[in-house]
């Protein structure tokens, strides 16, 4: 069985909005991220096992709100208290983590059909973010990851690179293609590549 | 629009919270025979004072976690949020 990503048939590539007189290298992309592994992992608060002696592709899990530990496959997210969303693109990510995370001290569950992952790249994203984001994007570094909302959607935002501003916006699959309109919406202004 | 400071993840937009009622009303206890007036008061009347309030809100659109706060009515000054297990 072949796979759709959720928005196979929404995501168009090309140039809209407001793409006269500038270079191509200025201009926002928008593309769907697609084919990776989203597990989501909840440590129960009756576990004696701790959550610092735990090394998923040598990344330990983030204790402080909104921040990311990293690296070139992996990104982990502090989702909430004793709660972790993974990213990765390595295939094998979920048996990795089943056999760290245990079943009586951990809840494991594969959320990598059940959501959009649009990523935004350019010096402007902030801005364009901005626009339906309450989030205080002034203080928002590279490596912070933040549930908020977008013109009403509950999203997770997570910021990859920070020359270009390159951000990963997660919402349900289901609100997919309402992400996706809205968010393409707000770079019209300045213009925008679909790639 | 109010900026509530949720207690694990910090200050944020009131867009991303969802009120949940007044943080004083207790459950009856489990297996307690309690009449229909008592129970009725639990389940439909509140208070509804001027001024200083003790709530519930969750951080819906953010950690998913319920959390307390105190809060004038009239104002809308948010003076102290604590998680359920601190006190206000």
């Amino acid at each position: 069985m072949t796979a759709l990503s959720a928005l196979n048939t929404i995501h168009k590539t090309g140039l809209f909005g407001n793409c006269q007189n500038k270079e191509k290298s200025e201009l926002t992309t928008v593309s769907e991220v697609k084919d990776i592994q989203i597990i989501q992992i909840v440590h129960y608060s009756k576990s004696t096992v701790k959550i610092s002696s735990i090394n998923l592709d040598n990344l330990k899990f983030p204790e402080e709100a909104m921040h990311v530990s990293s690296n070139n496959k992996t990104r982990i997210f502090w989702n909430g208290p004793n709660n972790w969303i993974v990213v990765s693109n390595n295939k094998e990510i979920l048996s990795n983590i089943k056999k760290k995370c245990d079943d009586k001290n951990f809840a494991v569950t594969d959320l990598s059909h059940s959501r959009t992952v649009i990523e935004l790249k350019g010096n402007n994203v902030k801005e364009i973010l901005k626009k339906g984001c309450p989030i205080n994007f002034s203080e928002f570094k590279l490596n912070n990851c933040a549930n908020s909302i977008f013109h009403g959607i509950t999203i997770t935002i997570d910021m990859i690179n920070n020359n270009p501003e390159t951000f990963r916006i997660f919402a349900l699959r289901s609100f997919g293609e309402s992400l996706y309109h809205s968010i393409t919406d707000a770079c019209l202004e300045d213009g925008y590549k679909g790639i | 629009m109010l900026e509530i400071k949720c207690p694990y993840c910090g200050k944020r937009s009131q867009n991303e919270f969802s009120y949940g009622g007044d943080a004083k009303i207790k459950r009856p206890e489990l297996g307690k025979e309690i009449s229909d007036k008592e129970w009725d008061n639990f389940v439909y009347y509140r208070d509804n004072p001027k001024g200083k309030h003790s709530e519930l809100w969750h951080h819906i659109s953010g950690c998913r976690q319920w959390f307390k706060v105190s809060r004038d009515t009239a104002s809308h000054e948010i003076f102290k949020t604590a998680k359920l297990d601190e006190d206000l």
